[in-house]
């Protein structure tokens, strides 16, 4: 029984590695560049690596258990005995941060875990589930709507320097840039993805609607509001180390910030089958074709199982990575299951002999030419010369 | 002469419906598969002899981690009270109290019981006359605000002659739209996943005990013998009574309404039971992409029914699972396949494998149960 496993196994990953072989599109030696001129080399090293294995391998990606760890990706190194590629951290609870509230209960201006993952050879990724005041005045949050706990903040208003909408952005704009100004000054990368999922399910079905109030305004003031952020960040903070992830709800070309204001595309599906996946990536594949397209995130759906790796990868996908959301019941061992991805998914994933964990981007990393055509120094002011 | 009043007494005893004790509607198994997309209804006559301020009591098993229940009102699928219209399951049976509102709801209509993962295994019913209730935390009443900052701490000496069987109800008053509440341990720790912003209506929470463990929970406190907290928005906990049944089971199911048989799914099946597509258009199946990712252009999809409905032009259409359901063939009026006896075949070409791919198929109707929905393979 085992060595008839052993055999399909081969067989499969022969006929994954064939498919992959004659899909992808030859990208060696091709140079891509990161829309933000003054890239640290850092962050140009790596965009270069993604480069380099696009469309031939995938990297493997976990998000952190809702704010400022690495969780799911102990779950992943517990189940599999690797670690993955990349951890992805999230800006949600920026307003309970001690450094800005003494009665907080987290500290992102700690930055321990993530310059300790990546002394360890992993990419770190932020995100940002942008909290603003909800209508009850007490709480927070990104929903959009006239409800008590929803918020009727006005992403519009980014026109509007006067406005209380447009002060709080910059300040929490501020506020985020200062721990990726932290990150800079400790020479980490940062694959950022901000602002996402913005078109809602507008164009999945009629009376589809934004679920984020950045998209709740539609694509003109999204878009003001990506380029609003990206003007704070990269010219007025002189954040270098950044790669911009722009996230795509597939339909939506129109709310697309600009060529200038992305490096890469991400798609979130939670419906991820090996089909749809296809279609998908190819739709956006053709329509951004000089960007790197990433699965940024995925798992199990209320109703769907998300399909196996092999499969995705068998069916002709090429996502640059993939990142299976997190579970908050089983990482509090209320639930035997993991919701998203569990160990049969990754140990899949792994089995197919494309998919890198942390080690073998390292060594990926580490076989991308040194950075020599740009130089930069960081003045104590944060400041490029 | 003696033994006249005792044979009466025994006689209506026996009398189905004349006994005070935990009586079954509903047997099971009936499978709450995942999505929202699964109930069945209680009829009216159940609820015939039912009267406000009794206890109807889910039993459930095959609870998947994050497991919803919900009791809705078939007329509109809306919840049959705002505290039903979805509630956490672990595992326990959890209990609905017949409001007056709610009685004229189940005795008009019925009762729909859905939610996602889960199986029923059973819907009784306790007459309000088997219960005694007994306050066992009189206050101080605490105002849970909006921003879930407040709490009640409740002592465990409160909890000590709670049993297993009984239920802890926790009395509200002030509630607002959106009211959750979250029934933590002394160290703040959710005592369960399906007690952690839980619905509040007009007539509280209710919490059975029926395992020891969650005994144990009650009886565990600090120092400052807190062994509850009691937390949540958008109400006010005014006290906590215990309620204890003090009847017994009745096993007799002769009256029960039993759940449609259910088959395990073999290879390529979609469907395999009894769906009943009524006059009043209310029927359909639904099913995601997820087991059309391997298919051909050469397969089709295969319908069997059985029941065809009298005086009813029974027909079927497939649609595809997303938006406003248009026809799977992409033609702009629904193609009607007429249901005259035969199983209904569809013969897939390159549009609708695209679409039952992409997401999925709907099957919808009139005039017949539905048995069978299978894919068949052609080679």
């Amino acid at each position: 029984m085992k060595n008839n496993l052993l055999f399909r196994h081969s067989r499969l990953k022969k006929r994954l590695l064939l498919a992959g072989a004659l899909l992808a599109p030859s990208l060696a030696g091709a140079q891509h560049t990161l829309c933000n001129p003054a890239a640290t080399p850092e962050a140009r090293q790596v965009y270069q690596a993604l480069w380099g294995i696009y469309q031939q391998q995938t990297l493997s990606a976990t998000v952190a258990n809702v704010d400022w760890n690495i969780r799911e990706a102990e779950n992943v190194h517990e189940w599999t005995g690797k670690w993955p590629a990349m951890n992805v951290f999230d800006f949600i609870n920026i307003h309970n941060s001690k450094d800005v509230n003494p009665a907080g209960w987290i500290d992102y201006s700690d930055m321990t875990v993530v310059e300790d993952w990546w002394r360890q050879g992993g990419i770190v990724g932020c995100m940002w589930h942008w909290n603003v005041p909800a209508n009850n005045g007490t709480d927070y949050t990104c929903t959009p709507g006239t409800q008590p706990g929803e918020t009727s903040f006005d992403p519009a208003k980014v026109d509007d320097p006067s406005s209380d909408e447009y002060k709080r952005m910059i300040r929490d704009i501020d506020q985020v840039a200062g721990y990726l100004g932290q990150m800079q000054q400790a020479g980490i990368p940062v694959v950022w993805r901000p602002l996402h999922e913005a078109s809602g399910n507008i164009y999945d079905f009629e009376g589809g609607k934004a679920w984020f109030w950045w998209g709740a305004a539609g694509a003109d003031a999204y878009k003001k509001l990506w380029r609003l952020m990206y003007d704070r960040m990269v010219n007025h903070h002189k954040l270098n180390n950044l790669i911009w992830v722009w996230t795509s709800q597939v339909g939506d070309s129109t709310w697309y910030p600009g060529d200038e204001y992305v490096d890469v595309v991400g798609r979130d599906n939670y419906k991820a089958l090996q089909y749809p996946l296809m279609k998908e990536y190819n739709t956006l594949a053709a329509r951004y074709p000089d960007k790197i397209i990433a699965l940024a995130e995925c798992g199990n759906g209320d109703e769907v199982n998300m399909a196996l790796w092999s499969k995705i990868w068998e069916r002709g996908s090429r996502w640059c990575w993939f990142m299976p959301w997190y579970d908050y019941h089983y990482n509090a061992g209320q639930s035997d299951t993991h919701k998203f991805a569990g160990k049969d998914w990754w140990l899949d994933a792994f089995g197919t002999g494309l998919v890198l964990d942390r080690e073998a981007f390292r060594q990926a990393m580490e076989q991308q030419p040194a950075d020599k055509t740009y130089k930069y120094v960081l003045t104590k002011d944060n400041n490029v010369l | 002469m003696k033994r006249i009043p005792f044979l009466i007494i025994l006689a209506a005893l026996c009398l189905p419906g004349t006994q005070a004790d935990e009586r079954t509607l509903l047997i099971g198994p009936k499978t709450i598969g995942p999505g929202w997309r699964d109930n069945i209804v209680v009829q009216p006559e159940q609820f015939a002899s039912t009267q406000a301020g009794d206890v109807l009591t889910l039993y459930v098993d095959q609870v998947k981690s994050g497991a919803q229940g919900a009791f809705q009102d078939p007329a509109d699928w809306q919840a049959i009270a705002p505290e039903y219209a979805y509630f956490g399951l672990s595992g326990n049976p959890f209990q609905l109290k017949v409001t007056p509102d709610i009685l004229g709801k189940i005795q008009a209509r019925g009762l729909a019981i859905g939610g996602h993962d889960y199986r029923i295994l059973r819907l009784t019913h306790i007459p309000a006359a088997e219960m005694v209730e007994k306050i066992i935390y009189r206050g101080p009443s605490v105002l849970m605000k909006d921003d879930w900052s407040a709490s009640a701490a409740i002592q465990k000496s409160c909890f000590k002659d709670v049993k297993v069987g009984d239920a802890l109800h926790f009395q509200v008053s002030r509630v607002e739209n959106g009211a959750a509440c979250k029934i933590m341990d002394f160290t703040w720790n959710v005592m369960d996943p399906s007690l952690d912003g839980v619905p509040v209506g007009a007539d509280g929470l209710t919490m059975p005990i029926t395992e020891q463990s969650q005994l144990i929970k009650l009886q565990l406190a600090g120092n400052d013998g807190v062994s509850m907290r009691v937390g949540g928005k958008g109400y006010r906990l005014d006290r906590i009574s215990v309620v204890s049944f003090t009847g017994v089971r009745n096993e007799d199911l002769t009256h029960a309404q039993r759940a449609p048989r259910e088959y395990a799914l073999q290879p390529g099946e979609l469907f395999h039971g009894e769906k009943a597509f009524p006059a009043d258009w209310s029927g359909n199946l639904r099913f995601t992409a997820e087991p059309f990712q391997d298919c051909t252009e050469s397969d089709c999809i295969v319908v069997c029914y059985e029941s065809l409905l009298p005086d009813v032009d029974a027909q079927i259409s497939f649609r595809e699972n997303k938006g406003a359901w248009h026809d799977i063939t992409g033609a702009a009026e629904p193609v009607w396949y007429k249901l005259d006896g035969n199983d209904v075949v569809l013969t897939l070409d390159a549009v609708m494998l695209d679409k039952l791919m992409t997401d999925g198929l709907v099957i919808t109707g009139i005039g017949a149960t539905i048995t069978k929905v299978y894919i068949l393979k052609i080679e």
